[in-house]
């Protein structure tokens, strides 16, 4: 427990200065945002080519329909960002070589593994914190209407959304392990954003835990309780073998 | 005495040929061993077999009488190849960081490493990012951190690459030191006049076999290591 604590405190440290996680933050809570309030108030002004883009959202309007864009936003552009910095924080030790000096130490690198990906976990956890106080913060400063009650539903929605999309990003750690870079773990974020798109089209639904998290954040009724708690299996598996993937390195290549 | 390092019949073959064969080496305490050989010999691949960063075909290792899975590794300072500096931290939080990595309480951390950045004068570097700081001064760091926690093991893959001659005194005298406590020191490097200065005993790796010593008192080093190496090389061509 001493040494977790140690790896925790040295992966911390890192992420806390990295631009990549600050920048992502940004891009995350703020772009999401500025990109959802241009659009709402497009909507407002009756822009058919807006109108279009955001289907059933841009009838709602005001507080429920703010959170229903960013909602829209998050799920396609989540996935994305938390893949590039999990894939960032785990492959840039061997694009920047400095992997040797994580062998030959009191703590094991599964440790420094799983160390990683509760790092991964809190900052995400503040990322989808953020965004929802900036959502909330928008909204009060356009003058939407007084918010209803659902309104705080559809912002604890979005919160859980925006975990979700960085539990199913998670494969991404086990490629850039597997790959021995950054690149490799992009690479397959990409593929997850991509097979979730063709598996909505090809009409799995949300039995496929990859497009499970925003079918539910859109529309959470055509999701079950069980399809939901199956996203866990993705963050459970994936962690587990990057840990191993870790456990068994060898800097044989 | 206590035998730092221990190894036997070490091997491990790459696809090509590349690797090392059936490397016999010990490492006393007190005792600074010096590998040489040319680019490609086999002296980064086997010092990865004794940290562990690979997994050998067959032979053994052996870290102060422990197998790798129950070694102390707390004990153990290293630079292979990169430096464990990372450029978005200056050069006191990542000392720092690799002093937690080795087990040192937060406590003790600090002062240990205002202590190494005195001894390998990278004191005004402290406070600056790594991504700043020059190739040598970065090496400087790495070799800070493999000799912060005064492990009993120390190995060190090309340590001198990179600094300027005050950097290589500096090193020279703080591994010196460190023997002179116990520690057992392996050491890679190029430079034979370099090596001579430091080591109690000198082997000479090439084509993944290491294929005799040198002594570091003798007269032409440099001579004595070619003409072994050309040997070996004609040993080889003859089979």
């Amino acid at each position: 427990m001493r040494l977790l604590r140690a790896a925790l405190a040295v992966e911390g440290r890192k992420t806390a200065a990295a631009r990549v996680t600050i920048a992502t933050t940004v891009i995350l809570a703020v772009g999401v945002v500025s990109i959802a309030t241009g659009m709402t108030l497009a909507a407002r002004s009756g822009n058919a080519d807006v109108l279009a883009k955001l289907g059933p959202a841009a009838s709602i309007g005001g507080w429920e329909g703010l959170i229903a864009v960013v909602l829209q936003i998050t799920a396609a552009g989540g996935v994305l960002a938390f893949g590039v910095v999990l894939s960032w924080m785990i492959g840039r030790e061997f694009d920047d070589g400095t992997v040797t000096g994580l062998f030959a130490l009191p703590v094991r690198r599964d440790t420094i593994a799983l160390a990683k990906l509760l790092i991964y976990l809190l900052w995400t956890v503040g990322v989808a914190l953020v965004l929802v106080l900036v959502v909330a913060l928008v909204g009060l400063v356009l003058r939407l209407d007084a918010p209803a009650p659902g309104v705080g539903i559809l912002l604890l929605r979005l919160l859980a959304l925006t975990i979700l999309s960085a539990l199913i990003a998670m494969p991404a750690g086990w490629a850039a392990t597997l790959g021995r870079g950054v690149l490799p773990g992009i690479a397959t974020t990409v593929g997850i954003i991509a097979v979730a798109q063709v598996m909505v089209v090809a009409g799995t639904g949300a039995w496929f835990p990859f497009t499970t998290p925003a079918l539910w954040a859109l529309s959470p009724g055509s999701v079950t309780p069980y399809q939901l708690a199956l996203v866990a299996v993705v963050p459970a598996g994936f962690g587990l073998l990057t840990m191993r993937a870790w456990a068994n390195l060898q800097l044989d290549r | 005495m206590t035998t730092r390092i221990f190894a036997r019949g070490l091997t491990r073959q790459f696809a090509g040929g590349a690797g090392v064969r059936e490397i016999d080496l010990d490492v006393e305490a007190g005792e600074i061993h010096a590998l040489v050989g040319l680019n490609g010999a086999g002296k980064s691949t086997l010092m990865r077999l004794l940290l562990d960063m690979l997994r050998p075909d067959a032979g053994t290792v052996h870290i102060d009488g422990c197998v790798p899975a129950q070694a102390p590794w707390s004990r153990v300072g290293h630079l292979v190849e990169n430096p464990l500096a990372y450029g978005e931290l200056d050069a006191r939080t990542n000392l720092i960081l690799a002093a937690r990595l080795h087990g040192v309480a937060h406590q003790q951390a600090s002062d240990m490493v205002d202590g190494i950045l005195g001894e390998l004068g990278v004191a005004r570097f402290a406070n600056i990012r790594a991504r700043r700081l020059s190739m040598g001064n970065r090496q400087r760091i790495g070799l800070a951190a493999a000799l912060q926690h005064c492990p009993d093991v120390i190995v060190v893959d090309e340590p001198t690459n990179a600094l300027d001659p005050a950097g290589v005194i500096l090193f020279r005298e703080a591994i010196l030191r460190r023997a002179q406590a116990g520690a057992g020191v392996l050491v890679s490097s190029h430079h034979l006049d370099e090596v001579a200065r430091v080591a109690n005993r000198i082997s000479v790796i090439n084509g993944g076999r290491l294929i005799g010593t040198l002594d570091p008192h003798g007269a032409d080093l440099e001579r004595a290591f070619f003409t072994l190496v050309h040997q070996d090389d004609e040993r080889l061509a003859v089979r």
